[in-house]
């Protein structure tokens, strides 16, 4: 049933070691969260991952196929795609300009539909840099989702967002994820939106992971309470 | 080929090394690539001309360098300083049409005509070197020029302010957080880099005939020199400014087709090989 | 939001162009003005009797093709090339090549002489396109000066006459496209072409610009992250562009071989070209029409204010000005108007 993994992921800047052996597995129709205190080495993860950054050691698998070494255009034409933290789209064009430019490269065949969910067919025209930036957050998910990918990595979506626009964006996620079963990887500060919308959870911490499991689990974990949660929960 | 050819390639190589250091410089720091640098070491030998004509050389070496850096002064104050915040090419290529000015009123105060210095007395004639008889005045550039390379190395590893502009050439904004006084830095960079191209100028005077196409003839070269040498490295373009000069005279001797494509061929090679120059940070 | 464009560079403000969305309407009424305005400029030799006008007009317009090819880079790949003169160099020499040195016959020599350039700007873009701004600059720079050296040395004397130039001489039966050798040189004869050459050049250009692949280089330009994180290669269409704006250029330096009769080693090196790139500023880049109207001014500039050769203190002063004040040059400015007065009637 995994479609997408990291085994035993390694990132070095120079001496600092940013990620340590860090495993995760992907299910189609699972939405799999990542949380961790800043530092913890979140944003380095799904750089590996999607290819960004080459891992020191540890290897990517597609399918069960090693997939480590492969540039992010492979990835994408083999439907691994990835959302940015820092709102990553393009500015100059029109929100239906982009879009369509995406999904000429990626064969979408409801662009529309994507449109709808997440609110932006009504914005179609305008320019991108026009718009609000919650609304330019769904335009850079948007971008990670045309052309069905089986795989998306999603680097926090909810940075700059106000509560309500947050708890929208994640059940966007959650929607989206279980309509066309796609294996979602979800990187994320808002620890309650994180328990409230995945179905398993990893936590990170100074580049480890601390624990894997379902909310209830990690929630109960002794480690993660001590590291992380025992101020928030 | 013997030593005299060598030891023009050498001469040459000095006059490089001073100018594209101080191009560095002044790219390493503002991140301008600075298109008046042919002008501005034109402006010094022409400035060298009419000071060494009344007074001396010697006033001429003095004088230059300090004018030309109250041209910087004005650089900066007036271009760089107020628009730091434009793209770098917008900036480059304002100092592109500053030179076009600049080698138009050249023109238009000293004529078309081609100049020359006499080098002062003691420095005319021969000496010999290594088996030949060299010209004096040649040799002595090499020896100011290398004293210079020296003492400017020297200063800006041993002192505070030397340690600035090092940290501002790496990285401006990380040097502006931790308390180092950009603007004041820049402004040292600016005119010193402008001085170091008048002194070029002054030195080359004597040496190289001056005519009004001299800044182009070494704009390009200089800039391929610290492309190669190394964005921000002001020893890199150094090393390369005097290897540019030695290979490219000694290679004329075997085939002047060759030579003439040096530089060009040293920055297509490195730039494509290591786009960081051959001891600098990222060039895009 | 952000994008990855370096500060190296130009920034949107020089790119101040028409409104971004590419309707089918516009595009037909774009063409319709471009056809009428092809048609209308086949008039000029019936207006402008007076022969010297005339050949500054035609001076324009073929020095334009250069403008017009720097201006499209610009644009659509957010790169600003200093190497433009050497593909309309090494094409007016294709055609003084051919036709003296080959015998071959000036249609003939002009259809070589394109490919010839254009093929220059394939090797130059593989080495340059992946390079951005300021090594962007200075590789095409370097290699155009390189080819200038070239071109100077005595052993290229047979190819090119080396520093005294190439004239070209052919037989006097052979025609270009039926004008004789006298006629080539007549700018009311010569005209026709050169200015079909830029209106359709023009065209292709703006019809590119806002065809898929126009987007396509916009993305790039813009985030090129991002695009290759969407699956696209970025490489390719960049490569692409620069040879459809080298091909360009070179299309008018084949036409200025023939028309002129001669061609000297001046226009290869680093002040032609770098005389194009200001009056493609001056005029701005935002849209196709900025580089021929900076072009046309600068042509006009030079026979009028040139006056004991000031003309490079004036040009200097010009882009300076430009720059500072209003970097989107004389077609960003009424943009700007434009879209005040639009703004303002709402």
């Amino acid at each position: 049933m995994t479609i997408f993994e990291g085994r035993g992921l390694t990132v070095k800047y120079g001496a600092v070691v940013a990620l340590e052996d860090v495993d995760i597995a992907l299910e189609p129709g699972v939405v799999h969260g990542v949380i961790g205190p800043n530092g913890a080495g979140k944003s380095t993860f799904i750089d590996a991952l999607s290819g960004r950054k080459r891992p020191s050691s540890g290897r990517v698998l597609l399918n069960g196929g090693e997939i480590t070494r492969r540039s992010v255009r492979w990835r994408r034409g083999n439907g691994i795609s990835r959302s940015f933290q820092r709102t990553s789209v393009f500015g100059s064009m029109t929100v239906g300009e982009q879009l369509e430019m995406v999904a000429r490269k990626n064969d979408e065949p409801d662009l529309d539909g994507i449109l709808g969910t997440l609110g932006l067919d009504e914005i179609r025209d305008r320019v991108c840099s026009e718009i609000a930036y919650g609304t330019q957050r769904s335009v850079d998910l948007a971008i990670a989702l045309i052309g069905g990918p089986r795989v998306v990595l999603l680097d926090e979506p909810c940075a700059g967002l106000v509560a309500d626009e947050s708890v929208r964006m994640l059940q966007h996620v959650r929607d989206l994820c279980k309509e066309r079963d796609v294996a979602a990887l979800l990187v994320e500060h808002d620890v309650d939106g994180v328990f409230r919308t995945c179905d398993v959870i990893t936590v990170l911490d100074l580049g480890k992971v601390l624990a894997t499991g379902d909310p209830a689990q990690v929630r109960a974990d002794e480690k993660v309470i001590r590291a992380y949660l025992g101020s928030a929960a | 080929m013997n030593a005299a050819q060598v030891l023009n390639g050498v001469a040459l190589g000095s006059l490089l090394m001073v100018l594209s250091s101080g191009l560095a410089m002044i790219y390493g720091l503002r991140g301008v690539a600075n298109f008046a640098h042919g002008a501005l070491y034109m402006s010094g030998a022409y400035i060298a001309y009419t000071v060494s004509d009344r007074f001396n050389f010697w006033l001429a070496i003095l004088l230059v360098p300090l004018a030309l850096a109250v041209i910087g002064v004005v650089l900066e104050l007036v271009f760089f300083r107020p628009l730091q915040h434009r793209s770098h090419i917008e900036l480059g290529l304002i100092t592109f049409g500053l030179a076009l000015m600049a080698e138009r009123i050249v023109v238009l105060i000293w004529g078309e005509r081609t100049l020359r210095v006499t080098p002062p007395e003691i420095l005319q004639g021969t000496t010999t070197l290594l088996g030949v008889e060299y010209p004096t005045y040649r040799l002595s550039i090499i020896v100011i020029a290398l004293a210079l390379a020296a003492a400017l190395v020297l200063w800006l590893r041993g002192s505070r302010v030397g340690l600035h502009i090092r940290a501002a050439s790496q990285d401006i904004e990380t040097a502006g957080i931790m308390g180092v006084n950009v603007d004041r830095v820049s402004l040292i960079v600016v005119s010193l880099g402008c001085a170091l191209a008048g002194l070029a100028g002054t030195l080359a005077a004597p040496y190289i005939a001056l005519d009004p196409g001299m800044g182009n003839a070494f704009l390009i070269t200089v800039l391929i020199v610290v492309v190669v040498g190394g964005i921000g490295s002001i020893g890199g373009a150094m090393v390369a400014g005097m290897g540019l000069g030695v290979i490219q005279t000694v290679s004329t001797v075997w085939s002047p087709s060759f030579a003439v494509v040096v530089p060009y061929l040293a920055l297509t090679i490195v730039l494509l090989w290591r786009p960081t120059g051959l001891a600098g940070k990222r060039v895009s | 939001m952000t994008t990855t464009a370096p500060l190296d560079d130009i920034t949107e403000s020089m790119l101040e162009g028409p409104a971004p969305g590419r309707r089918p309407r516009g595009t037909l009424i774009g063409l319709g003005v471009g056809v009428v305005v092809l048609f209308a400029g086949l008039a000029v030799p019936y207006v402008i009797t007076d022969t010297y006008r005339m050949s500054l007009l035609l001076d324009a317009t073929i020095l334009s093709l250069m403008a017009l090819g720097i201006g499209f880079l610009a644009r659509h790949l957010g790169q600003i090339s200093l190497g433009h003169g050497a593909f309309f160099g090494v094409a007016a020499y294709g055609v003084g090549v051919a036709t003296t040195n080959w015998g071959w016959s000036p249609t003939a020599a002009v259809g070589f002489a394109v490919l010839a350039g254009t093929a220059i700007s394939l090797v130059m873009g593989v080495l340059v396109v992946r390079a951005s701004g300021f090594g962007f600059l200075m590789l095409t720079l370097a290699l155009s000066q390189a080819l200038y050296s070239l071109s100077v040395q005595t052993s290229a004397r047979p190819l090119t006459g080396a520093h005294d130039g190439k004239l070209l001489s052919y037989d006097r039966e052979m025609t270009f496209l039926g004008l004789t050798q006298a006629d080539v040189m007549n700018p009311g004869l010569f005209w026709p072409f050169a200015w079909i050459a830029l209106t359709a050049c023009a065209m292709v250009l703006w019809l590119v610009g806002r065809s898929p692949f126009g987007t396509t280089l916009e993305g790039i330009r813009e985030n090129e992250e991002r695009m290759r994180f969407s699956g696209y290669d970025t490489f390719l269409p960049r490569l692409t562009a620069f040879v459809l704006s080298g091909a360009v250029a070179s299309l008018g330096g084949a036409l200025f071989a023939i028309n002129a009769g001669y061609v000297s080693p001046e226009i290869l090196g680093f002040t032609t070209a770098g005389d194009s790139l200001i009056a493609a500023l001056i005029g701005g880049f935002g849209m196709l029409a900025g580089p021929v109207l900076g072009t046309f001014l600068f042509v006009y500039a030079q026979a009028n204010f040139n006056f004991g050769g000031n003309l490079h203190l004036f040009t200097g002063i010009a882009l300076i000005v430009v720059l500072v004040f209003m970097p989107g040059g004389i077609t960003g400015a009424f943009q700007k108007l434009w879209r005040r007065v639009r703004r303002s009637r709402r």
